[in-house]
């Protein structure tokens, strides 16, 4: 497949979100918002979309049905994992004598979702195990779990506000989303052509529904598929025959300024051979994925701050990380004294040439006035409690940081509508001659080589 | 052969050394960004300031700090046990004009190589250190 438009899909992670998302979505081609957030906060998220997907602004949605959530895993210590203990957390309740008490159990949103959808989340939630790849071998089972799926997505905001007396009155007119994801789970490294045959299942069943939109399947699997040969030979077969008008691949793991020549590879190659036959995204994509819409990549999303990459078990318990400052020129983000390092030998002196040479973004141009020190504003850390041992971003540091970074996105995407390979390449190579021979910064660009030689060849 | 099980340990030799070389106020663990300074001196008499870099094994990575640190201090200096020093690259501090350090068996510190003055010090993050470090002391 030759090049497409690329589009921008902004995934939305939490509602403390929705400032970045008012601002800066119309620099966007949609919204997609995972169903265990609409679960968790139902009438926030439907009245977000009547906002910004309804009749005055019409913007595409997408609702991410989460099934995979359901499925088995591999763990961070390489445990096979089948209890659903991802989608556990720590809660608390009162016992008898007043007293609270802390206990494990499943977050109220994947127990809704599964409410809503039925089976069979209903009995792996009761069970506590994952559903197995043999569960959709039962062509009966499978094709109603499919409808469910496919009839959430479609209806679940309209009963949302038809339940809700405030927004009653526009449930009738309760957008729909652009397309219906068939559902899915993570191709299980320890069983992957099980599962493979489920995923594949799922999407045929989907599309066999003939819904009133099209069908995307995902693709969901460890980046280590995309060198399993006969499994990724099977896939480029087989999806297109599932009719499914799309396909959102999700590498857990791919870093795409860490990951090496040959898994790139092996990603560019899969989207030319699936964009012959199908809309091709990444869904959790950054500036490679869209530069890979020359070679058929239709789309990405991602969240607003950091979220280009997401593995598929979630990370827990660690504290909240610095959301760094997305250099324009090289597509990644970095510390703001790994840049302020440069300066000097780059002969940024003046907010002018900060402008010129590293971004003049409304952000930039408003934080960086009177002198290039302004930059620090970035970065800015205090102690978010009295009692805090380290210092931590301030939380406006972090919001000029996102700001910052979608300005930036949404430059590239219109940049990429129209620039040719060529022209990515010449960018690559402009940036790794300016900012490859820095000394703080040279240890983490290897990877624009990588991509020059990915793009060109 | 004294061993350092923790990059702690080095601190109090590293520290004892630059007071014996003028730098007089210390702090240990100056948070710069996301990082923290393992020693932050200040010299009042040169008026120049000094940061170190601890580390065990990780050379590199103490390079790459040391790097940043140049923004804030006059001087830039890993320190290290001795016998991690052999594997140090010298040529590459050199040419950015880090300084380093041996920690000896007995405890004794010695300059392997001298640092530069940096070239990329910034008043903005160097005099809001120092003032710091005398507001501390």
């Amino acid at each position: 497949m030759s090049a497409v438009e690329p589009h921008v899909i902004l995934r939305m992670g939490s509602h403390a979100e929705k400032d970045y998302f008012s601002k800066t979505i119309h620099l966007f081609d949609g919204i997609i918002l995972g169903a265990n957030l609409v679960e968790a906060t139902p009438g926030a998220s439907a009245s977000l979309l009547v906002r910004f997907a309804g009749q005055k602004t019409k913007l595409p949605y997408y609702l991410d049905p989460m099934t995979y959530a359901f499925g088995s895993y591999v763990d961070g210590t390489n445990r096979h994992r089948s209890d659903l203990d991802w989608i556990k957390s720590e809660q608390t309740r009162k016992t008898k004598s007043g007293t609270k008490e802390k206990y494990r159990d499943f977050k109220r949103s994947y127990r809704g979702l599964a409410d809503r959808i039925g089976e069979p989340l209903k009995s792996a939630i009761a069970k506590g195990r994952a559903i197995p790849p043999e569960a959709f071998n039962d062509a009966v089972l499978t094709e109603s779990f499919c409808k469910a799926v496919v009839d959430y997505q479609l209806n679940r905001i309209q009963e949302i506000l038809g339940e809700d007396t405030e927004f009653k009155e526009y449930a009738a007119e309760a957008p729909r989303p652009a397309v219906v994801f068939a559902p899915y789970f993570y191709i299980d490294p320890t069983n992957p052509v099980a599962w493979t045959t489920a995923v594949l299942n799922l999407a045929s069943a989907s599309t066999a529904l003939s819904p009133e939109r099209p069908v995307h399947a995902a693709l969901c699997a460890d980046m280590e598929l995309l060198t399993n040969q006969s499994l990724i030979q099977r896939l480029v077969t087989e999806l297109p025959k599932t009719q499914a008008k799309g396909v959102w691949l999700w590498f857990s793991g791919l870093l795409e300024e860490q990951a090496d020549g040959p898994h790139l590879a092996a990603l560019k190659s899969l989207v030319q051979r699936l964009s012959a036959s199908m809309q091709v995204y990444n869904m959790h994509g950054g500036y490679l994925s869209l530069a890979l819409s020359k070679y058929g990549m239709h789309g990405i999303s991602h969240g607003v701050g950091y979220g280009e990459q997401k593995g598929v078990l979630p990370v827990i318990g660690q504290s909240t990380p610095t959301v760094r400052y997305y250099l324009p020129s090289v597509y990644k983000r970095f510390g703001v004294p790994q840049i302020a390092r440069c300066f000097k030998e780059l002969g940024i002196e003046t907010p002018q040439d900060f402008h010129d040479k590293i971004c003049d973004c409304v952000i930039c141009k408003g934080i960086v006035t009177t002198s290039i020190d302004d930059f620090d504003a970035f970065g800015e850390m205090h102690k978010s409690t009295p009692s805090s041992r380290r210092f931590a971003q301030t939380p406006s540091a972090a919001k000029r940081c996102r700001f910052h970074f979608l300005l930036n996105r949404a430059k590239e995407l219109k940049w990429m509508k129209t620039a040719t390979v060529a022209d990515v390449v010449g960018q690559l190579q402009e940036a790794r001659g300016t900012w490859g021979p820095q000394p703080s910064m040279q240890s983490e660009l290897g990877y624009l080589g990588v991509w020059e030689s990915l793009l060109a060849s | 052969m004294a061993s350092f099980e923790r990059e702690s340990l080095l601190y109090p030799l590293v520290a004892d050394y630059k007071r014996q070389k003028s730098f007089q106020l210390q702090a240990p663990e100056m948070q710069f960004y996301e990082y923290r300074i393992d020693l932050f001196g200040f010299s009042p008499t040169l008026n120049l300031s000094v940061s170190v870099e601890l580390k065990l094994n990780n050379w590199r990575r103490a390079v790459e700090q040391a790097l940043l640190y140049q923004l804030c201090s006059d001087y830039s200096f890993i320190a290290l046990p001795e016998p991690i020093v052999k594997r140090v690259n010298l040529d590459l501090l050199s040419s950015h004009g880090i300084g380093l350090i041996a920690v000896g068996a007995a405890g004794l510190c010695r300059e392997v190589l001298g640092a530069a003055q940096s070239k990329v010090v910034r008043a903005f993050y160097r005099d809001a250190y120092i003032d710091l470090l005398q507001r501390r002391q």
